[in-house]
């Protein structure tokens, strides 16, 4: 059954309970007044008051039918009770058994107008109920003016159940067009994130500039860093009207960048942009080997943002002010050698202290297909092997 | 442009801290659908005005058949107060029906002055006869009239308007006994009945339109979630981007102000712990290992969801469902946690995906077997909803066991193993 079905027949039934125990209580405080039906009656009317009371209780909870008919049996009973039992009920004693019949009973009719089966119970009912009560008091008051009021009372639980029930379907139809605007929406968003994820190039550079300011940008020129940073805001400006930009050692053009429509963009220029952001946050990056590699531009992304990476821990942690690129080619791979002369460090430590290096340095190789290794002790500088595969057409999906 | 610090902090998003990040989503997704709770009360109301308009039909027709008999000593005070009434009813059924919305306080105010006022010289034209219960009619016809802003105002403002009504008429009618030996029975019976008909109606309308209420806003809830049946094996979720884009704008602006030289160099230390924790909050974002499975941000943007379910899925492995199973485990989820009509804290359901024990069973080609436990808190094996076996069927072939006098089912789900795709 539809979940919007199963809400509808919960919100009826406890429509249900509320209306029917309002007006039990009614029927009872009118039934308890002194007069209104014998005592003998009373006595054994208000046990059933209290059944009829549990059962529709229990009608706002459970869709079982048999508190349907406990109820009915219940509200039937009290009504023969009251007035067969002992002397005739008095006008108070009527007001209660109609309030019963007209009202209290009534409310069935909220949860009976779901399908077939229900509606022909509804029917019955309500001419069961109904003879049984023009029977009883017929000579307390004209049958008609009762006719009346117990098709009235019938008929509006009735009516406000079929209002509900016909609410519902429009509901449920704005509701699953709202649905459908979010999983677009959704899916938009799973698109955009993507994007800027995607943008690994920028955040990268972004990510470098943010960690020099976050040292206050103590060790790099301010001018520098103020050109650097134009530079990061430029890219993020282009980034936030839609395309996706790659950083360039040129302050000019970089949305124009070649290498952003050559399929094998050529290696050197990109890693002469390299060189100029070390060169400007202090760092000489002296270039040795191959002048010019092609490879697919995801294989280059990771390669550059490796090198990108070793250099910035050489600035950061080597302690001296000049590193060594060699970069090395031969049919299968490209090769990246960083040196530097610096402090060094244990590679044991590398595992615990240095998950960075992990994460961003290996893992990026990995997703191409390349791979990293580290070489250092404390002392004697470092040295960073980097490779990734030249994935042209020969070799190049092979080795991923 | 001037850098402004983000307002909020996401780091919380990322280090598995799911309770803050389904709160947040909770609560912006909560506030767009608080707005949408409205959806439909236009047409119950719609309802609602047409049974006050009856009503007070019925009651004009007492009214002219009791001035017919010339019941009333102060007849044109009877008059009035159906003037009153009408013009009440015709006012509040045209301003709500053209508002739609919610109904400004003063023209609620006004309403409620101008039942007041038709209740007060109703009263005043049957006090002499000393039996309101029996003579009164548009005072009656009055608490049934709040209806008609049922819809557009609060649950409790209906209630409270009602009581006041409901103990004024009491009052009123204990002011106005007749002579003691007349105070039998059959004259107290009437008098409860008519406050009762000028009470209930109201409470009845409120529980109508709560529960209406209720129901769109579970219903909104559930859609919204189902659409992360179609969503990838990993997905950012819905704010991932917007909290991305937000920071990148956070950066260009910091990143801007400096090269705009509007910021000092060297930065002061607030200003460089601000750029520290745009970086990791930026940094953290960008890790791939941030996406989660569809079944997590499904718990963690519902509200219903969110507040039962908790997910123990270590190797994301519910990524593998396809939109079928996904949508059959969403539905047993659903049931097991929706099916509270009477909302106990206690029930609650957990969800474990994996971990995948190789080899045990034999399992078709291409294909792996993931183990899926629901382990529930309070929910009675013979109380589920029977649909609930109908959606587990789709997740796979599943049996249930009673664990601690509560629901334990275990699913063995086949997926398409991504080693081979």
């Amino acid at each position: 059954m539809d979940l919007i079905t199963k809400e509808r027949d919960r919100l009826l039934q406890r429509t249900a309970r509320v209306y029917g125990l309002s007006f039990t209580l009614v029927a009872l405080l009118c039934i308890v007044l002194p007069g209104a039906v014998g005592g003998t009656a009373l006595v054994i009317s208000l046990p059933l008051f209290l059944v009829l009371g549990v059962a529709q209780f229990r009608i706002g909870i459970s869709r079982s039918p048999v508190w349907l008919a406990l109820a009915l049996v219940m509200g039937l009973a009290i009504i023969v009770v009251a007035c067969t039992v002992g002397p005739r009920p008095s006008q108070a004693g009527f007001t209660a058994v109609v309030e019963l019949a007209a009202a209290s009973l009534a409310s069935l009719g909220l949860v009976l107008t779901s399908n077939g089966p229900r509606i022909a119970a509804l029917i019955i009912t309500f001419l069961v109920v109904g003879a049984t009560l023009l029977l009883l008091t017929s000579d307390l008051q004209a049958p008609l003016r009762t006719a009346g009021v117990y098709v009235l009372g019938w008929v509006l639980p009735t009516l406000i159940a079929i209002w509900i029930s016909a609410g519902v379907p429009q509901v449920a139809k704005r509701i699953a067009s709202i649905g459908r605007a979010h999983r677009a929406e959704r899916q938009a968003s799973e698109l955009e994130a993507q994007r800027r994820q995607g943008a690994r190039l920028l955040h990268d550079t972004v990510l470098a500039t943010l960690t020099l300011l976050a040292h206050s940008g103590v060790g790099v020129t301010p001018e520098a860093l103020r050109e650097q940073a134009g530079d990061d805001a430029k890219l993020l400006r282009q980034l936030r009207l839609g395309t996706t930009p790659t950083p360039n050692g040129d302050a000019v053009g970089t949305a124009t960048s070649p290498i952003q429509v050559i399929d094998e963009p050529v290696l050197g220029t990109t890693l002469e942009s390299v060189k100029q952001r070390f060169g400007r946050m202090g760092l000489q990056v002296s270039w040795h080997g191959t002048g010019q590699v092609l490879l697919p531009s995801n294989h280059l992304d990771a390669f550059l943002l490796a090198l990108a990476e070793c250099l910035e821990n050489v600035r950061r942690h080597s302690g001296v002010t000049e590193a060594h690129v060699t970069i090395t080619e031969d049919s299968k791979m490209v090769r990246a050698m960083v040196t530097d002369a610096g402090v060094g460090f244990d590679i044991s430590d590398i595992d615990e202290a240095k998950l960075g290096f992990t994460e961003s340095v290996v893992a990026r190789l990995r997703d191409v297909g390349g791979n990293a290794r580290l070489f250092s002790a404390p002392g004697s500088g470092t040295t960073v092997v980097l490779e990734v595969p030249r994935g042209d057409a020969s070799n190049g999906e092979a080795g991923a | 442009m001037t850098f402004s610090a983000p307002e909020e902090n996401t780091l919380g998003v990322v280090v598995g801290n799911a309770r803050r990040a389904v709160g947040k989503t909770a609560r912006r997704l909560g506030r767009a659908s608080a707005h949408r709770a409205s959806l439909g009360t236009a047409f119950l109301g719609l309802g609602a005005a047409i049974l006050v308009g009856l009503r007070a039909v019925y009651g004009a027709s007492w009214f002219i058949g009791l001035w017919g008999r010339g019941v009333y000593p102060q007849p044109l005070a009877a008059l009035s107060a159906w003037i009153v009434l009408g013009a009440v009813i015709v006012g509040a059924i045209v301003t709500s029906r053209v508002i739609g919305d919610r109904l400004p306080d003063w023209m609620f105010g006004l309403f409620l002055t101008g039942l007041l006022v038709a209740v007060a010289l109703d009263v005043i034209a049957v006090w002499e006869l000393h039996d309101i219960g029996r003579d009164a009619t548009a005072a009656l016809a009055a608490g049934m009239t709040l209806l008609i802003v049922v819809t557009v105002r609060g649950s409790s403002e209906i209630l409270i308007a009602a009581g006041v009504l409901g103990v004024g008429l009491a009052v009123v009618i204990f002011l106005d006994t007749p002579p003691s030996d007349q105070i039998t029975g059959d004259w107290i019976a009437p008098q409860i009945t008519a406050v009762a008909a000028a009470v209930l109606p109201a409470v009845i309308g409120v529980a109508i339109v709560e529960g209406f209420r209720r129901m769109v806003q579970v219903e909104l809830d559930r859609v919204l979630v189902q659409s992360t049946v179609s969503a990838p094996r990993y997905a950012v979720g819905m704010l991932a981007s917007e909290e991305l884009a937000r920071l990148d704008l956070a950066a260009e602006e910091l990143l801007e102000s400096i090269a705009g030289k509007k910021t000092a160099l060297p930065l002061a230390p607030k200003m460089a712990s601000i750029a520290a924790s745009l970086a990791t909050e930026l940094r953290l974002h960008l890790i791939e290992g941030r996406r989660e499975t569809w079944l997590y941000h499904a718990v963690s943007e519902s509200e219903m969801l969110g507040k039962a379910v908790t997910l123990v899925d270590k190797s994301s492995l519910a990524g593998l469902l396809d939109p079928i199973q996904r949508d059959g485990l969403l539905a047993a989820a659903w049931l097991l946690v929706g099916d509270t009509i009477t909302s106990n804290a206690s029930r609650t359901v957990t969800v474990q995906v994996g971990p995948v024990a190789p080899g045990e069973t034999p399992v078709p080609e291409h294909k792996i077997l993931v183990p899926i436990t629901i382990t529930t808190t309070g929910v009675a094996r013979n109380r589920v909803d029977p649909s609930i076996w109908d959606a587990l069927g789709r997740v796979g072939h599943y049996s249930d066991h009673t664990q601690d006098s509560s629901l334990r089912v275990d699913i063995e789900c086949l997926v398409d193993n991504p080693a081979d795709l």
